[in-house]
């Protein structure tokens, strides 16, 4: 296993301890979570992601991928009323998941790595958008996102309230 | 009866809080809402806060940047500040223990762990 790896992996075990923490104490809904994998796939598709970004001896990003329905079922339980509707409260509740699993992940790697900083969560989500990546291909989605990146993701699985969703990492160390 | 301002770019957050604070028992008589530390500077000092709790990264203006710029205003200098914030680890809390704020509170964060923190600043019920 390469240094990378190892950080890699390590990172995974991180990113499921935050999740757990999380769906413990803020969201209160049940998850169950499966091994994580790299997804060699360029392709993936969903309908709303999270994202934050870090910097420092690692730089990468962690990204909330899932469907609106679960979306809207994790937003309605924050804020204990139930949204039928995709707004800018669902949006924010997306933002807020990924930026505390982000958050404690991120304070881990601190500890190992030193000093790392954190971005403000990005959310995307609609339907029939279209995005281009680094590498520039031109990407069409019908009624789903489509996220291609140059890197695989290493995805870990979860599942609640019987909806899918999955926690992604690309990691890249710094000057390299 | 005290006010709070709650200082965080996540209406979502400003809406699990309140609602936990008031649930708690935690006496207060009125929230004060604010989306970065910009807006949350300017409602600090136009309104009678008695306590301020206030998340780290946000635009315009971070958490840290604004416990710093309230402290060295000379104007309500010494509201107690708590920390409520992703960001986590002895440096973190140090740096914004050493800038001025009195209490740090990492999210997620249970009820009863919000409760227990703000207990020091509120009377309860």
């Amino acid at each position: 296993m390469s240094a990378i790896e190892g950080v890699i992996e390590s990172i995974a075990s991180d990113i499921t301890d935050a999740t757990k923490t999380l769906f413990e104490t803020m969201i209160m809904l049940d998850l169950k979570y499966d091994e994580s994998s790299l997804v060699d796939e360029t392709q993936i598709k969903t309908d709303v992601i999270g994202m934050v970004s870090f910097t420092g001896k690692y730089h990468g990003v962690i990204g909330l991928f899932c469907s609106k329905k679960f979306a809207l079922k994790v937003a309605s339980t924050m804020l204990m009323t139930e949204l039928n509707e995709f707004t800018n409260d669902v949006k924010d509740a997306v933002g807020e998941i990924s930026n505390m699993i982000a958050g404690n992940v991120k304070t881990k790697l601190t500890a190992q790595y030193g000093d790392m900083n954190l971005s403000i969560p990005i959310v995307i989500a609609g339907e029939g958008l279209s995005i281009t990546a680094v590498n520039n291909h031109p990407v069409v989605a019908d009624t789903t996102l489509s996220c291609f990146s140059k890197d695989p993701w290493l995805m870990t699985p979860f599942i609640s309230v019987g909806e899918k969703f999955n926690v992604g990492l690309l990691l890249k160390e710094s000057g390299k | 009866m005290p006010k709070v301002l709650i200082i965080d770019d996540s209406a979502v957050m400003r809406k699990i809080i309140q609602r936990n604070i008031q649930q708690s028992g935690l006496l207060v008589d009125e929230f004060v809402e604010a989306g970065d530390g910009r807006e949350g500077l300017e409602k600090a000092t136009a309104n009678n806060i008695d306590l301020i709790l206030c998340d780290w990264n946000m635009p315009n203006m971070t958490g840290i940047d604004f416990v710093k710029a309230l402290r060295g205003s000379g104007q309500k200098s010494n509201i107690p500040i708590v920390m409520v914030t992703t960001e986590g680890g002895e440096a973190k809390i140090e740096e914004a223990k050493n800038s001025g704020a009195n209490g740090y509170l990492t999210k997620p964060f249970t009820p009863d762990q919000l409760k227990s923190k703000l207990g020091n600043f509120l009377l309860v019920k």
